[in-house]
């Protein structure tokens, strides 16, 4: 190893190129140095031997910093160039397609004088039924099979209408909330069954609320999320928790009313449950329904925000493969 | 439930409209129909019937609701009045809280025979295989008024039935011969030495066939609590347990049974050789409901007349005297003055309100929790650092905290038993997951709750957290977003991972950020395939020019992303050389690569 060749060569390097194959060469893992480490076994004093050698590793490390510091300013520039130039190296960070979702809800709900409102993921059987009109044994749980904590009182929520419970147990009317929710049921996860679902809730309490009310606000939602055009009927369907209580349904959007394979030959797709608040509901909360009415509606995010984002796997929204495409210039 | 048309229109003779007509109809009053379907001449009508019309899971109810709104006479069936003799039946029932009303009697010197054609066709519309006349009349009184009923064979069972809570039996065989392990307080009807049914479900040893001669045959109306728990036990779903879990009518019972007596005697030629057994220890005690008819006006909204309200009540067979109104036994669904607003309002009809008149937009106080707007200025932060968010599950395969963990006692998903207590435990999974798809330099981010235990009570915190293919570029961004947040951050790390819990903040989030604009995300379907390709060139060049220049020879359904890497200016031959790194996506290997070449001359 020829000392004098190797620091010559470092001093004498234009490039930065040039230096990196220079360091390489010498520090790389199989390099010439790392060469010499193999000779300490036979040397003559290998304490003496290794010790020099290290000196020399550190002396050679210390030159090529410093040469970099000066060598091929134009290639640094360019490069500096690149990254500050109008074309921007640096990405643009996305929101999950449920987030959109949510936050075209929020921001509809916030423009018509809106809260938007939360409530905890591991309920009571309380607040996740029995406030909701929903007492045990009843045969509408049938349609949320619960996953438990504690069997029977604590369950991961089923539905967002257990926020509703929350938030009419805990503020005084009159109050206008919209709410999304991550709930959870007891099914299998595959390509299109999902144990986590996200539905979108809205609740307003106040003198003289009618059906007209929830009916109008619903329909505007619609039209925000699917276009002025869409057509939605709105029709009796039971809940628990709502009397009277009214289904929208969207004309399927693939057979526009004639009946196909998406919409199971109906013509029309559920698009969640609403009511005016069923007074056992307000009266169980403290409300007194005599003085206060009320509308709630529900629906799932789910199904709309795959349509839209033309995802074809429900378990791509939860993590997976889900990405995003870097934003284009 | 199905409805064969014809069927109804025996119920309902004069009934006006087309089934496309009828379906929309049926829909709007609250049986939401799916479909209808042409098969031999009939047309069938697939409906999704309310769990709290227990009634209109038979054709009588139905019947009844469409001569509300067709304003048509409902026609029942001629039955003539029966003789009973004088052997009464031995029957005793000791589950005496269990059972709501039976009505039994014995028919001897029948000639069983298979269906006639109407019957099995009837049959085979509702997806039932025909077995034989008696079996089949059962099934067929049963899908007309929606109330179950059974035949027992009493060359096997014998008369001495017994409706009680099991007690002593371990097993019971269906009619299908599966072997059901039973538990005590099951609801049977079982003889002194064997048992023989199930409340909701038949069993062998008492099977009707074609040498039966003599039945009892029964009609029932059960506490439903009892029979939905039995059938969950036994994880068992009949036609009948379907019925008996909703509130049925037992002063439905009468009619439906005379008719199941008539048809068996008109198809089966046998004679009553009992008296008729009716056990109805307490007679249904009816509401009385205060109504006021401007309620379905203030409720809907609308104008609904007075007349109107009050002739539909009356016609759904509501007795109405001053203010107060008793509905209907076979409604049992009708308990407040809220029920009976919804009946005129859905008679009236639900597309009468307008809707184009949504709620004012009144501000109320914002109720809005400050952990709210906390995460939703986070994520605009953060995206406009470059982080993409990510939503993944909250349960997980390992706890970091066996002693806080909280577990899920039945998840269906058992391999996942637990809820997260750590972000980082999700961003693993989805960086593992972006590894496999070879996704370029993710960086991403999650909000989200995270779960733990302590002196027996629950919690749950929102936490934050983010990874960075850059551990230094991660401590900056966590740095940028404490200065936008005005406080300190102390995220746990680990390596390229941090987490920081969001509920413990004391935060000022009064200073502008830009809002995340909304993108289009994708499924990816195939792995990201990334290759570099250096192109010298004679001076200098513009970035941009370069980028788009080469974006716009690969398609865009291919294209991922393209950047420069490096360049660089060899001083002895004075080229400039660039290095682009371009990521594909929806397409093989080898497509990935000749566009490449093709791309940048490299052939």
């Amino acid at each position: 190893m020829d000392i004098n060749k190797i620091i010559d060569q470092i001093t004498t390097v234009t490039s930065s190129e040039d230096l990196e194959k220079i360091r390489i060469e010498l520090l790389g893992r199989q390099g010439t140095i790392n060469q010499e480490f193999s000779k300490i076994k036979t040397a003559p004093n290998p304490k003496q031997f290794g010790a020099d050698l290290n000196n020399f590793k550190k002396q050679i490390k210390e030159l090529i910093l410093e040469k970099s510091k000066t060598v091929s300013s134009e290639t640094r520039n360019l490069k500096l160039e690149i990254k500050n130039s109008d074309f921007s190296l640096s990405k643009i960070g996305h929101l999950h397609p449920i987030t959109q979702t949510e936050r075209a809800l929020n921001e509809l709900f916030k423009s018509l004088g809106f809260s938007i409102y939360d409530g905890p993921v591991i309920e009571t059987d309380e607040y996740n039924f029995e406030r909701l009109n929903v007492p045990k044994n009843h045969p509408a749980r049938d349609m949320q099979d619960s996953i438990f904590i504690r069997e029977p009182q604590y369950l991961l929520r089923t539905q967002a209408s257990a926020i509703e419970a929350r938030l009419l147990a805990a503020e005084k009317p009159p109050f206008k909330v919209a709410f999304p929710g991550t709930t959870y049921r007891n099914e299998k996860v595959n390509k299109s069954n999902h144990f986590v679902f996200h539905q979108y809730q809205a609740v307003v309490v106040d003198h003289d609320i009618a059906m007209r009310d929830l009916i109008g606000t619903m329909d505007l939602m619609f039209k925000t999320l699917y276009g002025p055009d869409v057509v939605v009927r709105y029709r009796c369907k039971y809940y628990p928790e709502v009397e009277p209580g009214v289904g929208p349904d969207m004309q399927c959007f693939n057979c526009h009313g004639t009946g196909c394979g998406v919409c199971k030959g109906a013509g029309w797709i559920e698009m969640g449950g609403s009511g005016l608040i069923h007074p056992n509901v307000l009266q169980k909360a403290g409300i007194d329904p005599k003085i206060w009415r009320g509308f709630a509606f529900g629906m799932g995010l789910d199904r709309w925000t795959m349509a839209k984002y033309k995802i074809t796997d429900i378990r791509t929204l939860l993590g997976g493969n889900l990405a995003y495409k870097p934003n284009s210039l | 439930m199905k409805l064969v048309l014809s069927e109804l229109k025996k119920l309902l003779p004069g009934l006006p409209v087309e089934p496309q007509q009828l379906r929309d109809d049926l829909t709007m009053i609250g049986h939401f129909t799916n479909f209808y379907e042409k098969i031999d001449d009939e047309i069938i009508f697939d409906l999704d019937i309310k769990v709290n019309r227990g009634d209109c899971l038979g054709y009588y109810g139905l019947a009844r609701d469409l001569s509300v709104l067709y304003n048509l006479p409902l026609v029942l069936p001629n039955l003539p009045q029966l003789n009973f003799p004088e052997y009464k039946l031995p029957i005793l029932v000791t589950a005496k809280n269990e059972v709501k009303r039976i009505q039994a009697v014995k028919i001897s010197n029948l000639k069983n025979i298979p269906s006639p054609d109407w019957l099995k066709k009837f049959l085979e519309f509702h997806q039932i295989n025909s077995i034989n006349t008696l079996v089949d009349l059962t099934n067929y009184i049963m899908f007309l008024y929606g109330l179950p009923c059974h035949a027992f064979d009493t060359a096997k069972s014998g008369d001495n039935l017994l409706w009680e809570l099991n007690s002593h039996y371990s097993e019971f065989v269906t009619l299908d011969q599966t072997t059901l392990k039973l538990k005590p307080g099951i609801l049977m009807v079982n003889n002194p030495t064997t048992p023989l049914s199930l409340s909701f479900l038949g069993g062998q040893a008492c099977a009707i066939g074609l040498k039966t001669t003599e039945t009892i045959i029964e009609m029932a109306v059960y506490d439903r609590t009892r029979v939905r728990l039995d059938s969950r036990f036994l994880k068992t779903t009949t036609e009948a347990g379907t019925r008996l879990e909703k509130d049925l009518d037992s002063d439905t019972i009468p009619l439906a049974f005379s008719h199941l007596i008539k048809l068996i005697i008109d198809l089966c030629h046998g004679q009553v050789s009992s008296q008729l057994f009716d056990y109805y220890p307490e007679a249904i005690a009816l509401p009385k409901i205060k109504f006021d008819p401007q309620k379905p006006s203030v409720y809907s909204g609308i104008d609904i007349p007075v007349d109107f309200s009050l002739n539909v009540l009356q016609q759904l067979g509501c007795i109405i005297q001053n203010e107060l109104v008793t509905p209907p036994s076979i409604r049992k669904d009708i308990t407040l003055e809220e029920d009976l607003t919804e009946e005129v309002i859905r008679f009236w009809g639900y597309q009468k309100i307008p809707t184009n008149q949504p709620i004012s937009n009144t501000i109320l106080p914002d109720i809005t929790p400050k952990i709210i707007y906390l995460t939703e200025y986070v994520k605009d932060v953060l995206t406009n650092l470059g982080y993409d968010e990510i939503r993944s599950w909250p349960l997980t395969q390992k706890p970091v905290d066996p002693n806080t963990v909280i577990t899920t006692q039945n998840s269906i998903n058992s391999e996942y038993p637990y809820l997260r207590q750590s972000l980082v435990q999700s961003l693993k999974v989805q960086l593992d997951q972006y590894d496999r798809y070879k996704l370029p330099a993710p960086q991403f981010f999650e909000i989200g709750k995270i779960f733990s235990q302590k002196d027996g009570q629950y919690l749950e915190k929102y936490s934050l957290g983010l990874y960075h293919s850059n551990s230094g570029q991660l401590s900056a961004d966590i740095q940028a977003l404490s200065e936008k947040l005005n406080a300190p951050l102390s995220p746990l790390s680990d390596g390229n991972f941090s987490e920081i819990i969001l509920d413990d903040l004391k935060v000022d989030i009064s200073n502008s950020i830009a809002p995340a604009q909304n993108y289009h995300s994708y499924e990816l379907t195939s792995q990201i395939i990334t290759l570099d390709a250096n192109v010298n060139y004679d001076s200098k060049q513009n970035p941009v020019d370069l980028i788009n220049h080469y974006s716009s020879l690969i398609s865009p359904d291919l294209l991922w992303q393209i950047v420069i890497t490096d360049v660089y200016h060899d001083q002895k031959t004075n080229k400039y050389r660039y290095t682009f790194r371009v990521s594909y996506y929806n397409c093989d290997d080898k497509t990935a690569k000749s566009t490449h070449l093709s791309v940048f001359n490299l052939l």
